[in-house]
């Protein structure tokens, strides 16, 4: 024991040593000396700075404070979470194909179910829409940058680490994963003794501590770093999105954090936030879904906001009653805190309460449906163009209808009482989150790839990515929603019911329809990934800066203006002009 | 990069600290909680001197030492004061360090706090000094 100690004690000595020594050799500490006539260094002084932006390599990427770089970093991470939650989905689906469990021991079923939700969640919903908002938010309302660059980039470099505690468990061999459930309910998460737990724990709060520094970016920027031709009237959808996401995630996520921590208390130091004696299991839930469900807005909103900027582009017609998807947006983000015990009808509390908030949570779909109808309204008499990313929108609102309609039902409370804790529950919220929220990061990957890359997808391709996702969405989670009716419990390793109980046939069938869905939907993912990779390394250069031909239909916004004024000052440096202050990797 | 100047100075866009500050912050929570006292310690060393290296380099504090100071003594005197709460007396014995979770826990925010407070002082002494 103690060797081990001195060992560790020895290598972190190293390890510190090494890293002093990195940053010695990285930066000289003497330049950032006041000079003597002048003020401070601060990020902006130019005086101080060389011509170029970003160092070359390597470097760049772990150095860079650019919002642009930053986004890449975030969108390269969810689309590898993305992956790896995808895997742990098929997985569980392919499990569930027959009565008994098929592939692998309930434990690591457990543990997969587990993280799947995690890491769908934090590691790929969250960081996939900060991706899209930090290459495009400055972009959009005509910033340099974000308003704290340095903050930005410590709020992306905190998720490798928040994914690696998080996946621990199965990596580490020594070490056995959670069995919680995404929502971790105590008593069951005080009592598993995996050590799994603790480290998913802090890798959740890291997490959530990212999420908040980036929320706060977020606000600021939108609210002080706004071009000059850019005030609230003229703000962009996407924009109004973020800052109200933003705005909630500042509101949830401390309150997250603080229950993890007590979560944590309560398992390692005798505390007892969460026990029978103490607060209670319940508070658990209350404080958990206090955050929860605003979760699920934090989630949807900006990938509406792609939605509400992304379909009129092909719909050569304006968003319609853009002022009241404004409005909708906030209306959805005030209602999101007072709903969180629909969570919770049959835990025992107080009717009542249950009643108001079934009110409010009915309420909450009459924004919804605003947003809904503005979506088809706009299409309505528009000059469709079926692209990729106009077919995932599409495919949003439909999938957006079938998910928002189920939620209705579970807002009822008669409902909800025999439905919760069944598939349709799951049925429900897949339907949002993978068939609207990965619907919606998926079109803005497709309509934003010419920015990103310089190169044009391969369209066949994401046709046939959307097809095999659009029908495995639909096969998998309706599914979902005919096992709920069936009285599949969620949750379960393996489902050999006694006939009186359930029809088990009917279920296995229903169970294997689902699982042929994961199928297509892992095809679609394969070709996704295939097609991102492919494309970005030897796609067709775009040589325009118009590449959607938005400026027919007089509907090119400041994102695709700007990438026209990058091509000029590219085109202008290999025409032998003065090298441009952006620094541009890609082969033009 | 020339050898003349430092990694910030000559790229408008880059700094080394987000990704320490980062780094930092990740092991101090896993070492401060879980109760690995090398990593806490190790964890808040590089947290600290990260955060006192990023907020000289985008111009809040003039020099790095003051911030590596206070930060310091702030945490020596939250170790300290947690000490004093929930460590009675007759349990701050050496044998106790270890077995005790919120002692090495504690002990482990005093000796980060220390050794960043006495290089911040020594840093700042040394440059007076020279100058």
């Amino acid at each position: 024991m103690a060797g081990e100690q001195l060992a560790l004690t020895v290598f972190m000595a190293v390890l510190l040593v090494a890293i002093v020594a990195v940053l010695t050799r990285l930066e000289d500490w003497r330049s950032y000396t006041p000079l003597a006539g002048g003020g401070g260094v601060g990020y902006g002084d130019e005086a101080t700075h060389g011509h170029e932006e970003k160092p070359g390599g390597l470097v760049r990427w772990l150095t860079t404070v650019d919002h642009k770089d930053i986004g890449i970093l975030y969108g390269t991470f969810a689309i590898i979470s993305f992956a790896v939650g995808g895997i742990m989905a098929f997985l569980i689906r392919v499990q569930l194909v027959v009565p008994s469990g098929a592939i692998v021991e309930n434990a690591f079923y457990n543990s997969i179910m587990t993280s799947h939700g995690i890491t769908m969640l934090f590691l790929f919903g969250t960081p996939i829409i900060a991706a899209f908002a930090n290459y495009f938010i400055p972009l959009l309302i005509g910033a340099d940058d974000m308003a704290f660059p340095r903050i930005n980039a410590i709020a992306f470099w905190l998720l490798p680490p928040a994914a690696l505690l998080i996946w621990a468990g199965f990596f580490v061999p020594t070490i056995d994963p959670a069995q919680t459930a995404w929502t971790m309910y105590t008593p069951l998460s005080i009592e598993q003794s995996m050590f799994g737990i603790d480290l998913m724990l802090l890798g959740l709060h890291l997490s959530g501590v990212s999420a908040t520094m980036g929320a706060i970016n977020f606000i600021a920027t939108i609210f002080t770093e706004r071009g000059e031709d850019v005030n609230w009237a003229t703000l962009d959808i996407f924009s109004w999105t973020m800052l109200t996401q933003s705005g909630l995630i500042l509101f949830a996520f401390p309150l997250l954090g603080s229950a993890l921590i007590m979560l944590l208390l309560d398992r390692n130091l005798g505390t007892t936030f969460f026990t029978v004696g103490g607060g209670g299991p319940v508070l658990w839930q209350h404080l958990f879904w206090f955050f929860g469900h605003p979760e699920v807005y934090i989630l949807v909103l900006p990938p509406m906001g792609i939605i509400s900027y992304v379909l009129p582009k092909f719909s050569a017609r304006k968003l319609f009653g853009f002022k009241f998807v404004v409005y909708s947006t906030l209306a959805i983000g005030v209602l999101s805190f007072g709903v969180w015990a629909h969570h919770m009808f049959t835990t025992g509390i107080d009717p009542r309460l249950r009643a108001s908030f079934m009110a409010v949570s009915l309420a909450i779909a009459i924004p919804s449906a605003v947003k809904t109808f503005n979506w088809i309204t706009t299409m309505w008499n528009g000059r469709l163009r079926m692209t990729a990313p106009m077919l995932f929108c599409i495919g949003f609102i439909s999938n957006f209808i079938i998910g928002g309609v189920t939620g209705v039902f579970l807002a009822s409370i008669p409902i909800d009482l025999v439905l919760h804790d069944t598939y349709y529950v799951v049925g429900h919220f897949h339907y949002i989150v993978m068939g609207a929220i990965g619907f919606a990061a998926f079109a803005g990957l497709y309509y934003w790839f010419p920015i990103f890359t310089g190169r044009m997808y391969q369209r066949t391709l994401a046709k046939w990515h959307f097809w095999l996702s659009m029908v495995g969405t639909n096969l998998t989670f309706f599914a979902m929603l005919v096992l709920g009716y069936l009285g599949m419990p969620r949750r379960y390793a393996s489902y050999e019911f006694d006939g009186a109980i359930a029809p088990l046939a009917q279920v296995t069938t229903w169970h294997q329809i689902a699982s042929l869905g994961a199928l297509l939907l892992l095809a679609g993912s394969v070709i996704l990934v295939w097609n991102l990779v492919q494309s970005w390394l030897e796609g067709p250069v775009v040589e325009t800066g118009d590449p959607w031909n938005l400026e027919a239909d007089n509907m090119k916004g400041r994102d695709f203006a700007w990438f026209e004024q990058k091509l000029k000052r590219e085109r202008a440096i290999t025409d032998g002009g003065e090298e441009s202050s952006e620094d541009d990797s890609e082969p033009r | 990069m020339n050898e003349q100047s430092g990694l910030s100075d000559q790229y408008k866009r880059a700094s080394p600290w987000p990704l320490f500050v980062a780094l930092g912050l990740a092991l101090s929570e896993i070492g401060v909680f879980v109760g690995v006292f090398p990593v806490a310690v190790f964890g808040l060393l590089l947290f600290g001197g990260s955060v006192a290296g990023i907020l000289t380099e985008s111009g809040y504090t003039e020099r790095p030492w003051s911030a590596l100071v206070a930060l310091g003594a702030t945490l020596a005197v939250a170790g300290v004061v947690l000490i004093g709460w929930q460590v009675p007396v007759d349990q701050l014995t050496l044998e106790n360090f270890g077995r005790n979770g919120i002692l090495s826990r504690s002990l482990s925010l005093v000796a980060a706090g220390l050794t960043m407070a006495v290089a911040g002082a020594v840093a700042a002494a040394v440059e007076q000094t020279k100058h």
